[in-house]
């Protein structure tokens, strides 16, 4: 039962570490490794509004997932944009970011075990006798939220369709009026504010530590390719593969094999199944 | 030909040359339709006819762009395009789209992933509430069999429904000026002519103005007003679809009657 339930919370930190890359991908077809150094800004971001500026939590989340959403449109109208259709530039673009965020945060001072955000809940609740604190409910109940909603906007709202339909055939898209650009960097800005989510709601677990930053960025590679690129339902799915693959041998091996879990699923499925889960051969040709 | 008679020119092109690199692929082309009217285009592979939809409608501005991106060939143009009297040869295919230009690309281009439905809606991007639905009726009683396949996914159409959802698809973004490139390309001679019906019928009904090419003008030659033959990207015979049904030298030449 402990293996269950903590491997669902594995699987949904997961799924919510990667479904802002999977979404940006699945868009704009831009791989944006700056995703890890997105997720631990938020956080920092969030830790200064609190700490500095002594805010109320609640508001220095909300105000620096806006911030980070404004990070992500101009990472796309300012860099990326000018190396879309690359691959190879467009990572080479995206990871710099990404490195220079970090090691700019270390610079500031980003460093050591001093770094914590608060949890959002203290204290705990048993749920068939396995322990089980609030902050770990409260992230299945985001989880479930965030990929309730996204599936809501993405099927009901004008926007969340045009965002499909790039995704899908960009030159029928645009003959219907959808303007590729402006739907990209939405997909990239809400990419980064559903990075920045998972920070604030992970890190609590946790301290802010540069090197997470580099650490998500693997798993949401891993839950990616793993899931097929750009598939959501794949995401979804891969998410709870490693997710409960990690506990597992958290639970029977030892804890610091979990890195290297996500790393074997990879090889594992791109030997069984090249093109990821739910992923698409020809894309794959077409991108490589 | 009087161009003030009755309907005015809701396009004009004027003087279009288009190079890929050193190729070229329109060779000076002017030509205009007439609002309410249907304009035929026709011509072999390579003659210039994707090209000129693909200039028309912008989607060329962003094939250029994505070239110079990429350091790929170089796509360059001159001369004028003209929409209800106004220059819109810089205008973004966004913006073309919104002033009612729409094009319904060649080979169909359905968001296969996506159910009829939603490629139906996602086309309604540029529409209102009101004409959305309105549109989404008026498809419907069009194509009744997309409305009994809604549900399914635009991939597993065949190719005859997939044309219709694709046509439907561009009604949905409100077009006054409708590019159908090719529309029955790959399709069998009955589901070809049915189309031809439906879209004298969308044109006799919404009083769009369409501009459509083919390959092989016999089952769209009784729908047309007016018509162009292009040959190697210019324009070697033009003229009302009575005086081209006279001319028996064009049609064997050109249209195969």
């Amino acid at each position: 039962m402990e293996l269950i339930i903590y491997g669902l919370v594995n699987s949904i930190s997961l799924i919510l570490m990667s479904i802002g890359f999977a979404l940006a991908y699945g868009v704009s077809r831009v791989p944006n490794f700056a995703h890890g150094a997105l997720y631990i800004l938020t956080g920092y971001m969030t830790w200064v509004f609190l700490n500095q500026f002594g805010l109320p939590y609640l508001l220095s989340i909300i105000l620096a997932l806006i911030v980070i959403a404004v990070i992500g449109y101009l990472l796309y109208q300012v860099i990326l944009i000018r190396v879309r259709g690359m691959p190879i530039s467009e990572i080479i673009a995206s990871f710099g970011v990404g490195l220079a965020i970090l090691e700019f945060l270390r610079w500031t001072g980003l460093r050591g075990m001093a770094h914590m955000l608060p949890l959002f809940v203290k204290g705990r609740v048993y749920i068939f006798s396995v322990p089980i604190d609030y902050q770990r409910l409260i992230i299945i109940g985001a989880g479930i939220a965030v990929l309730t909603l996204l599936w809501m906007f993405t099927t009901y709202t004008k926007t969340g369709l045009s965002l499909k339909a790039i995704a899908q055939n960009e030159r029928a898209a645009l003959t219907l009026g959808i303007d590729s650009d402006r739907a990209a960097a939405v997909a990239v800005s809400l990419g980064a504010v559903l990075a920045g989510l998972a920070g604030v709601l992970l890190l609590p677990l946790g301290n802010i530590v540069v090197e997470t930053g580099y650490e998500v960025l693997v798993f949401a590679i891993a839950v990616s390719v793993c899931g097929g690129l750009g598939s959501w339902k794949g995401a979804v799915l891969a998410s709870l593969l490693i997710g409960f693959a990690q506990t597992l041998t958290v639970t029977y091996l030892a804890s610091h094999y979990h890195f290297v879990v996500a790393l074997l699923v990879i090889i594992v499925v791109l030997i069984a199944k090249p093109s990821g889960l739910y992923g698409k051969q020809k894309e794959l040709e077409e991108r490589v | 030909m009087c161009p003030q008679n009755k309907n005015e020119f809701i396009l004009e092109v004027k003087d279009l040359i288009l190079f890929y690199e050193n190729a070229i692929a329109v060779n000076n082309i002017s030509l205009s339709c007439r609002e309410g009217q249907i304009t035929g285009i026709f011509g072999a592979n390579s003659a210039g006819k994707s090209s000129l939809m693909h200039t028309v409608s912008g989607i060329m501005m962003d094939m250029k762009k994505k070239e110079e991106r990429r350091g790929g060939e170089r796509i360059t143009w001159f001369g004028e395009i003209k929409y209800k009297g106004e220059d819109i040869t810089n205008l973004k295919p966004s913006e073309r789209a919104k002033k009612g230009i729409v094009l319904c690309p060649e080979r169909r281009q359905i968001f296969s992933e996506s159910t009829a439905l939603e490629n139906l809606r996602i086309g309604g991007y540029l529409a209102d509430k009101h004409q959305a639905k309105k549109t989404l009726d008026y498809v419907f009683s069009l194509f009744p069999e997309l409305q009994k396949l809604k549900s399914r996914e635009g991939g597993f159409l065949s190719g005859g429904e997939q044309q219709m959802l694709a046509i439907g698809r561009a009604l949905m973004a409100q077009p006054k000026l409708l590019l159908l490139d090719e529309p029955l390309l790959g399709l069998a001679p009955s589901v070809e002519s049915r189309l031809a019906q439906a879209i004298k019928e969308i044109n006799k009904q919404t009083k769009i103005t369409i501009v459509l090419s083919e390959q092989y003008a016999r089952p769209v030659f009784p729908i047309i007003d007016y018509g162009y033959v292009l040959e190697n990207g210019g324009i070697v015979l033009e003229g009302a679809a009575a005086e081209l049904m006279d001319n028996p030298d064009v049609l064997s030449a050109y249209f195969g009657m």
